[in-house]
């Protein structure tokens, strides 16, 4: 950031009515602080729309800004841990490279080719639970997965993709259970949203709901579009778990005094060091990110070669799990979102959210609609997790350690889109081609992964062409 | 009735507290302080607890599911009112509404009469729960039918009735045994000579038969009875075998105090002894309640009595913890003695009841809430005295938040159900009223000075079920783990003050969005962890690995 530009920033958002002057000034024009002040999460949604441009800049601000002990990083006495947890003994380094805080920034990691983008293997992270061996100065797998950092471009898309697939799995769940009370007899239902099957359940007379047949997602069938196994519901979640993790930013929403007694639960001396509002602000800049793109100007033999390699992505059942496009019904952007639970902030906790339109964002030019009216939202994936190892194909069970229930062998559906900027591949980041994550795709993915190894050179190299069409804009 | 010398003894054994606590504004709830709504009267809950001295103690109410909605109906004692069912036709999430069932002994049968108390708890083991009606002149068993229907059990299970004024109730299941096993807790010998002082009835254990069928032909008397007011079978000390805590009101015992009973299998119970580390503690006992603050295995106990009330907790200063029934009492310590009414400015000292631990939040903490009232006019205690909420806190106290949750009213209460009558996830409160109609105050939130309640923490609530015998899982601890938090809960038949509920457990997940459930069941074994997520219901079955989540069907 230029000289003085932060305090310009600064100025045009408290103009707009996004920030509160709650906190101390800057001191000085070249003060490292990062927060003078905060975001007013109720002056926000009050102004509405006018004051959207105001909020995405502060999120983007935040997203690069550099933290520091002023502002509240480092989480002396506090681990990683998503629910409040206290360290058993001593205080936590400034920067821990495992187990964290592992970055002064957001953007630290997130940065390739644009802010918001991957990580090279060099910014992977150590994804540990933070409850037993929270501190560990290893990286061997027993003690945490190590991930590779993936692009958090067009999250908004994916979480509105995954609270409208939410919804209609809820509803044909419910479906179920008001018929079995009903007729008194056993009621099955698929549970299928957007063209994806996510198993099925049965309905008992008395209540019971035998979730035992679920595929593909938590038997509370919230589809969870983020992390590597499709954990977090939001990026308004995510957001939270990562400021902790790592950079040691408490939000007060889930480590403030209503959930720990505490207005500095970490003990970093910063009451209440990120508010509400500070995190719609990262959540609006996120969610309003441009998604990756199909790259229109190839070379010709690039263009011919992609245009095989999109048939032959088909062809041989690549996209029955990377599903080129989910359609969306609804492009209005609500935060917070209607299924958080306590620790994030609910919409029973404000007086009323804040609303973003993504059709009003310049990327939604770019999208196609279907029929219905639905926008197309070129993901490619099918926002469904899978088994992605079996004996003979089994490098992606690297893992030692399940996350939040989800398997070790078990990961969501990667999103493809901007995959031809994100190398290296794979959730831990081991493969340096897309040749070679495509070998290593075994499981449920097998045959996809045997019909491409059938193919002849030119086939796959079609499809390589295809998949490095799907860019992350570099402007 | 007038009770003598109880005012000096009550302050003498509250002033140390009354000390701690004189100076300064009480402390406040940093923890959501629920809002609840008194609406007895408009869900169609008419009952009054009423009768003369034979009523002045009791007044209990049951909670369970009498018709497989999952909602959970409730039994009321009246008294000289007599037993009243009232069946749940609330809604998910709405307004708490009842209907009275005037035929629950069968079309024309006349209600139960001189009701005290009344617990659930499914007997014969047919998967309908029965009903354990304490009355002022013995015991009725009440076998559950379909549709919230009741027949009278005595002859049906050759028990006689346990003649005598029976004032406390509780059960276990003994390894071996295909029934429960039932002990209860007697009042004053009003025939004795000398009575009411120093009359103290006999308590009672029956075991059952051998046979296929209830068989309670077989009294065991718990000698001597200190006119008990509460009791629990509770594994004090993790052995795997319940011994029976009774909690004894001292205004009528003479040379009395608390009681703790071997009740080994196979064996006739036997009192813990001094030289077994048993203190002697006297007080006016009405209701205990069981907890665990931490997860230790080992529960603390909250007594209610006049004056201050108990908050025990094992002391390990003497020996291995759990060698010897040594109880320390940290109630000062924690904030927990609600030795005085915290509103309406009577200081004269309180009258405790009932006693029960919960999570009424919904943050993770276990809180207390206790039933208040003035045992009918004694001008030495309290007249007006609210029931307390004491919300926990993190830092292991406890707050009063009685008055801003808005249960303060001007009510004499005596036995209490704490459940949740519309299935919303947040823990609802029907208090039994000593001439005055029931009160049932509706958990809406947290309090949100300006707006209306806001959601509190994440919830969990649990149906743990077997295979016969115990398909209930009596006895059963239910550890309940996020992060490096583990919440425990038993499912236990007995405590409180004649009052008791079966059915959803329930627990408080604070910020925790997933959750890991073991079961150590009645015999021993540990289950396998269930994983669920967090604000559901879910039946933990025994013989399934995976449990099945419940929906309400209206």
């Amino acid at each position: 950031m230029g000289f003085g530009l932060r305090a310009r920033l600064c100025a045009a958002a408290l103009s707009a009515g996004v920030l509160a002057a709650s906190g101390a000034a800057l001191a000085h024009s070249w003060d490292e602080k990062v927060f003078s002040s905060h975001v007013d999460f109720a002056a926000v949604a009050a102004k509405g729309e006018a004051a959207i441009p105001a909020l995405i800049e502060r999120g983007r601000q935040l997203f690069k800004a550099k933290f520091t002990e002023a502002d509240g990083a480092g989480r002396p006495l506090a681990t990683q841990a998503i629910v409040p947890t206290l360290r058993k003994h001593g205080r936590n380094p400034a920067f821990t490279r495992t187990s964290g805080p592992d970055s002064s920034a957001c953007a630290s990691c997130h940065n390739e080719p644009v802010q918001g983008g991957a990580g090279d293997f060099v910014a992977n992270v150590f994804v540990s639970e933070g409850f037993e061996s929270a501190e560990f100065d290893s990286i061997d797998p027993s003690f945490s997965n190590e991930r590779h950092t993936p692009p958090v471009l067009g999250d908004g898309l994916l979480e509105l993709l995954g609270r409208e697939m939410t919804a209609d799995l809820r509803a044909e769940r419910d479906a179920a259970i008001a018929k079995a009370w009903a007729t008194g007899k056993d009621v099955s239902a698929d549970l299928v949203t957007k063209g994806v099957r996510f198993g099925s359940v049965v309905a008992h007379p008395d209540g019971a709901l035998d979730v035992s047949r679920v595929e593909g997602v938590d038997p509370d069938l919230t589809v969870r579009p983020f992390s590597r196994k499709g954990v977090f519901g939001s990026i308004r979640q995510f957001t939270i778990n990562a400021l902790n993790v790592h950079h040691g930013m408490e939000a007060s929403e889930r480590f403030g005094v209503r959930w720990t007694g505490s207005h500095d639960f970490d003990g970093s001396g910063v009451p209440d060091a990120v508010t509400p509002g500070d995190v719609s602000a990262l959540v609006a800049w996120q969610a309003t990110t441009p998604p990756p793109i199909e790259r229109a100007d190839l070379p010709a033999d690039w263009e011919a070669a992609a245009k095989a390699g999109s048939k032959a992505f088909e062809a041989i059942g690549c996209s029955s799990c990377h599903m080129k496009t989910l359609p969306l019904k609804s492009m209005v952007f609500v935060d917070p979102s209607p299924y958080e639970t306590a620790g994030t902030l609910r919409l029973s906790d404000v007086k009323e959210p804040i609303r973003i339109d993504l059709a009003k964002q310049p990327f939604a030019k770019t999208l196609k609609r279907d029929a219905q009216g639905d926008w197309l939202i070129p993901l490619f994936s099918d926002m469904k997790r899978h088994v992605m190892v079996d004996p003979l194909v089994n490098s992606l069970g690297n893992e030692l350690m399940a996350q939040r229930f989800v398997a070790r062998d078990t990961f969501l559906t990667p999103r493809l889109w901007g995959v031809g900027s994100t190398a290296p591949y794979g959730h831990r980041g081991d493969f340096r081609t897309l040749d070679a994550i495509i070998k290593a795709h075994g499981g449920e993915s097998r045959f996809a992964r045997d019909a491409y190894l059938s193919l002849p050179e030119d086939g796959r190299q079609d499809v390589i062409a295809y998949l490095r069409s799907l860019q992350i804009p570099e402007k | 009735m007038k009770r003598v010398l109880l005012l000096l003894a009550a302050l003498a054994a509250f002033a140390p507290t009354l000390q701690a606590s004189a100076d300064g504004p009480p402390p406040v709830s940093k923890a959501d302080i629920p809002v609840f709504h008194e609406e007895a009267d408009a869900a169609g809950l008419h009952s009054v607890y009423a009768g003369g001295w034979d009523y002045f103690v009791g007044g209990g109410v049951a909670s369970f599911d009498c018709d497989g909605s999952g909602y959970p109906s409730v039994f009321v004692a009246g008294g000289t009112n007599g037993g009243k069912l009232f069946v749940n036709v609330s809604k998910h999430g709405g307004p708490l509404k009842f209907v009275e069932k005037k035929d629950y002994l069968g079309p024309g049968a006349k209600p139960l009469t001189e009701v005290v108390g009344a617990y659930p708890l499914d007997i014969d083991g047919d998967g309908r729960m029965d009903l354990v009606v304490l009355r002022n002149h013995g015991v009725t068993l009440l076998k559950g039918g379909p549709g919230c229907t009741f027949t009278r059990a005595n002859a049906l299970w050759n028990f006689a009735g346990d003649p005598g004024w029976v004032t406390a109730f509780s059960a276990t299941f003994e390894r071996g045994q295909k029934f429960p096993t039932l002990a209860f807790g007697h009042y004053v010998d009003r025939q004795a000579p000398g009575s009411p002082y120093g009359t103290c009835e006999d308590n009672s254990l029956y075991r059952p038969g051998s046979g296929d069928a209830p068989d309670y032909s077989k009294r065991t008397a718990l000698r001597p009875g200190w006119c008990a007011l509460s009791m629990l079978f509770t594994d004090w000390n993790r052995s795997g075998v319940p011994a029976l805590r009774v909690s004894n009101d001292r205004q009528y015992y003479r040379g009395g105090e608390e009681q703790l009973w071997h009740v080994d299998p196979g064996k006739p119970p036997r009192l813990y002894t001094r030289a077994e580390g048993w203190r002697h503690v006297s007080i006016f006992g009405m209701g205990i309640a069981e907890g665990e603050f931490d997860a230790s295995g080992y529960p603390e106990y909250a007594l209610t009595s006049m004056g201050d009330m108990k908050l025990q907790k094992l002391d390990s200063s003497e020996g291995r913890l759990g060698s010897a029934p040594v109880y320390r009492d940290v109630a000062a310590d924690r904030g927990a003695t609600a030795h005085i009414p915290y509103a309406g400015g009577d200081m004269k000292p309180s009258t405790g009841w009932h006693s029960e631990f919960a999570d009424f939040n919904d943050d993770g903490l276990l809180d207390l809430f206790v039933t208040k009232g003035n045992v009918d006019a004694m001008r030495d205690f309290a007249a007006f005295d609210p029931n307390d909420l004491l919300l926990g806190q993190w830092d292991g106290k406890f707050v009063e938040a009685g008055e801003q949750a808005g249960l303060a009213l001007d009510r004499k209460g005596r036995g209490a159900a704490v459940d949740d009558f519309n299935l919303d996830g947040k823990l609802d409160i029907l208090v039994v009223n000593r001439e005055a109609n029931v009160t049932l105050f509706r958990n809406l939130g947290a309090a949100n000075p300006g707006g209306k309640p806001l959601e509190m923490g994440n919830w969990l609530e649990m149906r743990v079920v077997q295979p016969n015998p115990n398909r209930d899982a009596v006895g059963a601890t239910v550890a309940v783990k996020v992060g490096t938090r583990t919440m425990v809960r038993k499912i236990q038949v007995g405590g409180g003050h004649a009052s008791g509920h079966l059915g959803w457990v329930h627990v408080g997940l604070g910020t925790s969005e997933r959750a890991e459930i073991r079961v150590h069941w009645p015999d021993g074994e540990w289950s396998a962890p269930y994983r669920v997520f967090a604000n559901n219901f879910v039946i933990v079955d025994r013989t399934k690995t995976q449990a099945d989540y419940w929906y309400p069907g209206r």
